[in-house]
């Protein structure tokens, strides 16, 4: 993708102005049944990823790309696969504390097929998963090693944990609601409205489709100097936040 | 009194070569049967050639092992036809599948040894088409539960229903331990396979594309110790064999130069302690040699 598509930011599109075919799989502020009993609104507010080149350059953290998220295989409905395609505004963060992951980790993180987003018509959303507000991530593979045993699972879960109370880490087990060949995080319900966009709209389709684009949020990114911090911040906090782009 | 019609000498000559045949294919079956000290031996067989049909004990029902998986095949390429499958459609590749008889989850013993190249996929996806080719040519278990998880053992009975095939029924896929337990097991007779093998010889499996992208795949079978090692090399065949402790078949489309396909499938039990014979490929050369007889070869 080109520099300059990169600066005008991702499209926001309300859920709402979608396609009705569209519309019909992604539901958007639809009301759903967890597992739990406890009901839940989906997302309505969706980036809008125009092609495969874009999900496979746009990065979200200096070591995820967008197009991880959106890795599924043939159980999410074909219409969702195709691009333009269009993954609930929440991404961002998830993404934002796997980066911390990583961090914590010290190695590659990586994501499953299907172990990003998925829609409501995703054949494994059974029940209101975080996986269908783009709020989980299943976690295959930490740098060499593969997670199916219950020695590497239960030893990341608690490396996970340590990290923050935000993130919810399924654990190891064979029954549902557990995991055994995978780490599943999530962040639980969250949806995200982005600044740019207004919710002054009912809930139907309208006249005039609303959609914004996201502001790129870095300094670098808007144009700022690449300057030394102040000496107030230590130097050491900020090593490598100013390396767009690098891939793990 | 009943008036007999005079047949033609050339007629009567190829009749009593046919019953010849037969005879002396039934003799050689049981020969074969008693020094490999089989339990049991299922043959079907089907000439296009010389229209000849043969069978000893084609509606046993055995064990399928392996050959199930002509029955995925077939959903598969039915799916496809019908447009509710594409063959280049991502699989995830992810080795945990739920038992069909307690739904509980349950894991392959795989490795790369076993699986090969959708071992080393493990974690990412594959192609539907690339897992019907792993799932025929290597026999690799992995692939066929990823696609009748996909396809759904609803659909292959539907599709041997749709087929008119009886003798073969798929109840789940590799390795469900629960289920065996429960008795629920695959089961072919040489009948069976001999009916789908022939539709997919003819162009008759969901149409001549969809029967021609099966017959390559079956023809790029890597185990050929059944039915092709009793014929001569250049011998092509379009196969899939099966084998676990107690059975070994093997059932496939032959195609020899000069002369249309036959179809053969010899199924084949022996007990645990006998370890696997040369059954299969005795049969299949028998088959041969008795049809190269009758066309004078």
């Amino acid at each position: 993708m080109a520099e300059t598509d990169l600066e005008s930011g991702l499209k926001i599109v309300d859920g709402f102005d979608l396609d009705p075919d569209l519309r019909a799989l992604l539901r958007p502020g639809e009301l759903v049944e967890g597992i739990g009993g406890q009901y839940h609104h989906l997302p309505r507010y969706f980036y809008e990823i125009p092609s495969h080149e874009a999900a496979r350059d746009i990065r979200l953290t200096p070591h995820f790309g967008l197009n991880e998220f959106l890795l599924v295989d043939l159980k999410e409905a074909a219409r969702v696969r195709a691009f333009p395609r269009y993954v609930p505004c929440a991404i961002r963060i998830v993404a934002f504390y796997l980066e911390r992951v990583r961090e914590a980790t010290g190695a590659p993180v990586h994501l499953a097929v299907n172990g990003g987003y998925r829609s409501p018509a995703h054949k494994l959303s059974v029940a209101a998963t975080p996986h269908m507000w783009g709020t989980a991530a299943d976690v295959y593979r930490i740098g060499t090693v593969v997670l199916r045993d219950r020695a590497s699972i239960e030893t990341y879960n608690r490396v996970i944990e340590d990290l923050t109370d935000d993130i919810y880490v399924m654990p190891y087990g064979h029954e549902i609601g557990k995991a055994d060949d995978h780490i599943h995080v999530d962040l639980g319900y969250v949806t995200v409205v982005p600044r740019e966009i207004s919710e002054d709209r009912l809930e139907g389709p309208q006249d005039r489709p609303r959609v914004a684009f996201e502001e790129r949020r870095r300094g670098d990114r808007r144009g700022w100097p690449r300057e030394p911090l102040p000496e107030v911040f230590p130097a050491a906090a900020h090593a490598g936040s100013d390396e767009p782009g690098s891939r793990k | 009194m009943a008036r007999t019609e005079a047949r033609p000498p050339a007629e009567t000559e190829a009749r009593d070569s046919v019953a010849r045949a037969e005879q002396s294919l039934y003799a050689s079956v049981l020969a074969i049967r008693d020094r490999n000290e089989l339990e049991r031996l299922g043959i079907a067989f089907y000439d296009a050639e010389t229209t000849l049909q043969w069978s000893y004990n084609a509606d046993a029902v055995f064990h399928a092992a392996s050959t199930m998986k002509l029955a995925v095949l077939l959903a598969v390429f039915r799916q496809y036809t019908r447009g509710e499958l594409a063959l280049d459609e991502p699989v995830h590749v992810r080795n945990k599948f739920i038992s069909i008889h307690d739904r509980r989850p349950y894991m392959l013993d795989i490795s790369h040894d076993t699986e090969g190249e959708v071992y080393e996929r493990l974690g990412r996806t594959m192609s539907v088409e690339r897992l019907a080719y792993h799932m025929i040519t290597s026999s690799s278990n992995f692939a066929t539960n990823l696609l009748v998880d996909v396809v759904g053992v609803p659909v292959i009975q539907t599709a041997l229903a749709e087929m008119k095939i009886d003798g073969i029924e798929v109840l789940r896929g590799v390795e469900d331990q629960a289920a065996f337990d429960a008795g629920l097991n695959n089961e072919v007779t040489a009948n069976g396979l001999l009916k789908l093998l022939r539709l997919v010889a003819e162009g008759r499996a969901y149409g001549e594309e969809a029967s021609a992208r099966m017959r390559e795949i079956l023809l790029d079978q890597r185990f050929k110790s059944g039915i092709p090692a009793g014929l001569p090399p250049a011998a092509r065949v379009a196969h899939k064999s099966g084998n676990i402790s107690t059975v070994h078949h093997d059932a496939g489309i032959v195609y020899l130069e000069g002369r249309r396909p036959y179809v053969l499938v010899v199924l084949t039990q022996f007990p645990s302690e006998a370890g696997l014979t040369t059954a299969v490929a005795d049969v299949s050369r028998d088959i041969y040699e008795c049809l190269a007889g009758m066309n004078g070869g």
